[in-house]
C-alpha cells in the first residue's frame, strides 16, 4: 500500500511541475476564443465535452443556464459556447 | 386594329401578372409569419436529466449488488435570468432504499457577474461536493474519504448564496459567498461514541445565528485548465440549552459557545496533452476542521473528557484517457488513481486514522456512459468502529464494477 501511496503522490508532484510549464505558454483571452474552443475548454474541466446533437436548442438554453450556475462561467462564455451548440447541432 | 388588340392584351396579362405576383409575396409574408412563430423563443424550458450507477462489489467479507445512486434532476427556466433546479438522491444498498433531496433552489442572474441563488444548495466547500459528486463525473466508483455520510464537511444545506465569474485579464476569478441554517454538534445524548461530531444534515436550526462560508477560485491560464480555489466556512454549531437539562449531574454541560472553522484548498488540472495522445485530469482536495474545545460525557463509564477538536480528510487523483489515440478502442480506455486520508480527533470515541488506496480501469460508452472497474484497498487503526464498512474505510479491499450514466 505504501508504494501505491508514494507512486500516487509522486505522479501528483509530477503533475504540479508540468502545469507550472504549460502556464508558459502564451495564452489568449476570452474574447478572442469561438465557442467551440470554449466549449472544448470549460466542459472538460469537470465532464468530457457534450456532442452538440445531443440537445435541441431550447435543451441547450437551459443546461448553458445550469453550468453557468453550477461552474460560475462567466456570461461571456456561457453565451459563446450557447451559440456554438445551438449552430452546430 | 390588331395593334390596339394586342396592346389591349399585353395590359391585361401585364395586370395578371402584377395581380399573382402579389398574391405569391402575400403567401411569402404569410409563411415568413408562421415561422416566426414556430422559432419565437417560448420563456419556460423544462427539462428531466440525471444520473445513476450501478454494478457488485467484491470484498473479503461478501458480493453485493449495489445500486449507489439514481438521481433525478429537475430543471426549470424562466426567461434569461431565472432558473430552479433539483435532486433527488436516491440509494438502494444492503437492502435498504433511502431518498433524500440533494438540492432544490431557485437562481436569479442579477448582473453579468453576481448570481443569487436561494433553497437548499451544494455548499461550494471545496470542488468534489459541489461539481463531482455525480456518478458520471466522478472516476471512481467510490467518494473519497471524509465526503459524504459522516464527512467532514457539509454538502448541503439550506440558505443564501451570491456567486459568479468574472475575467481578470486573461485569467477567471470565480466567487461564492452563502449563508446556511448550518451544522450542530453532536453532544453525546444520541450517540455517546459521537459525542463532538459535526451533523450537517440539519434542516430544524438548533439556534439563532447561522453558518456563513466562501470560495474563491481563480484560473490563472487563459485555457481554464488550472483551477485552484480556497474555502472557508464558519460555525456556532451549538444551542443555548444544555442537552442534560433535568440532569442534576450533567445540566452544567453546554456547547452555545462552541465554535466550528473549516477551511479547504482545491486543484483542478484538465489538459490536452498532444505528446502524451491523451487527457491528464488531476484533482485534490485538502480540508480541515477545527472546532473549539468543549468537555463532554461518556455514559459509558460516567466520565468526563474533551479533546483537541480537530479533523482533516485529502484526497488526490489522477486519471488519464487516450483520447487522441487512433484506435476506436484504445481512445475509450481510461485509467485512474486515488489516494485519500481522513483524520479524526485523538481523544475523542471517534478517534480514527483511515487511508484509501483506489485503483481504477475505466471504459467510456459515451461521454457521459461509463464501466467503472475499481480495485480499492483501505487501512484504518479503528477496527470494528461506528459505520465502519470496506466502503466507507474499514479495513480491507473491495473490488468494485460499476455502469454509470448520466441522463
Amino acid at each position: 500500500m505504501k508504494t501505491l501511496k508514494y507512486f500516487i503522490q509522486t505522479a501528483f508532484l509530477l503533475s504540479l511541475i508540468l502545469m507550472i510549464f504549460d502556464s508558459c505558454k502564451t495564452s489568449l483571452a476570452i474574447k478572442e476564443k469561438t465557442g467551440s474552443v470554449l466549449w472544448s475548454e470549460n466542459c472538460s474541466r469537470c465532464h468530457y465535452s457534450p456532442d452538440p446533437e445531443e440537445y435541441n436548442d431550447a435543451q441547450w438554453d437551459v443546461i448553458a443556464m445550469h453550468m453557468r450556475v453550477r461552474t460560475n462561467l462567466t456570461q461571456e462564455e456561457s453565451e459563446k459556447i450557447t451559440r456554438f451548440l445551438q449552430d452546430a447541432n | 386594329m390588331k395593334t390596339k388588340l394586342i396592346l389591349i392584351a399585353f395590359f391585361i396579362s401585364g395586370i395578371n401578372l402584377l395581380q399573382a405576383q402579389d398574391s405569391t409575396q402575400a403567401q411569402i409574408q404569410s409563411i415568413k409569419d408562421e415561422i416566426a412563430i414556430i422559432k419565437k423563443p417560448v420563456q419556460t424550458h423544462f427539462m428531466l436529466r440525471g444520473f445513476t450507477q450501478f454494478g457488485f462489489d467484491a470484498s473479503d467479507e461478501n458480493i453485493n449488488f449495489n445500486m449507489t445512486s439514481f438521481n433525478p434532476v429537475l430543471l426549470w427556466r424562466h426567461g434569461d435570468r431565472f432558473l430552479i433546479e433539483a435532486e433527488l438522491e436516491m440509494e438502494y444498498m444492503s437492502n435498504q432504499f433511502e431518498i433524500n433531496l440533494g438540492y432544490a433552489n431557485a437562481s436569479y442572474i442579477v448582473t453579468k457577474g453576481l448570481v443569487v441563488r436561494a433553497g437548499k444548495f451544494l455548499i461550494p466547500f471545496g470542488t468534489f461536493g459541489e461539481r463531482f459528486h455525480p456518478s458520471w463525473v466522478n472516476k471512481f466508483a467510490s467518494q473519497p474519504l471524509g465526503f459524504g455520510h459522516d464527512g467532514i464537511a457539509p454538502s448541503g444545506d439550506l440558505g443564501i448564496e451570491v456567486r459568479g465569474g468574472f475575467q481578470l485579464g486573461s485569467s477567471k476569478l470565480n466567487y461564492s459567498l452563502y449563508a446556511v441554517n448550518g451544522p450542530r454538534i453532536k453532544d453525546g445524548t444520541e450517540e455517546p461514541e459521537e459525542a463532538g461530531m459535526l451533523m450537517f444534515k440539519n434542516e430544524t436550526e438548533n439556534n439563532n445565528n447561522k453558518a456563513i462560508g466562501t470560495r474563491i477560485g481563480i484560473l490563472p491560464l487563459s485555457n481554464s485548465s488550472l483551477e485552484i480555489g480556497l474555502s472557508a466556512y464558519y460555525a456556532a454549531p451549538g444551542s443555548s440549552h444544555s442537552p442534560f437539562e433535568g440532569d442534576p449531574l450533567n445540566e452544567d454541560l453546554n456547547y452555545e459557545n462552541v465554535t466550528a472553522m473549516l477551511t479547504a484548498v482545491d486543484l483542478s488540472y484538465v489538459k490536452i496533452i498532444s505528446p502524451l495522445m491523451g487527457i491528464i485530469d488531476i484533482k485534490g482536495q485538502y480540508s480541515l476542521s477545527n472546532i473549539s474545545n468543549a468537555v463532554y460525557y461518556n455514559p459509558e463509564d460516567t466520565s468526563r473528557y474533551t479533546f483537541t477538536n480537530e479533523s482533516s480528510a485529502y484526497y488526490v487523483q489522477m486519471a488519464y484517457r487516450p483520447a487522441l489515440a487512433e484506435n476506436q478502442i484504445l481512445k475509450n480506455f481510461e485509467i485512474a488513481g486515488r489516494y485519500s486520508a481522513y483524520t479524526t480527533p485523538v481523544g475523542s470515541l471517534w478517534a480514527d486514522n483511515k487511508s484509501q488506496i483506489t485503483v481504477g480501469l475505466n471504459y467510456w460508452l459515451s461521454w457521459r456512459t461509463v464501466i467503472k472497474a475499481n480495485y480499492q484497498i483501505n487501512e484504518s487503526s479503528m477496527s470494528g468502529g461506528h459505520g465502519m464498512s470496506t466502503m466507507t474505510g474499514g479495513n480491507g479491499s473491495m473490488f468494485q464494477l460499476h455502469i454509470a450514466a448520466g441522463f
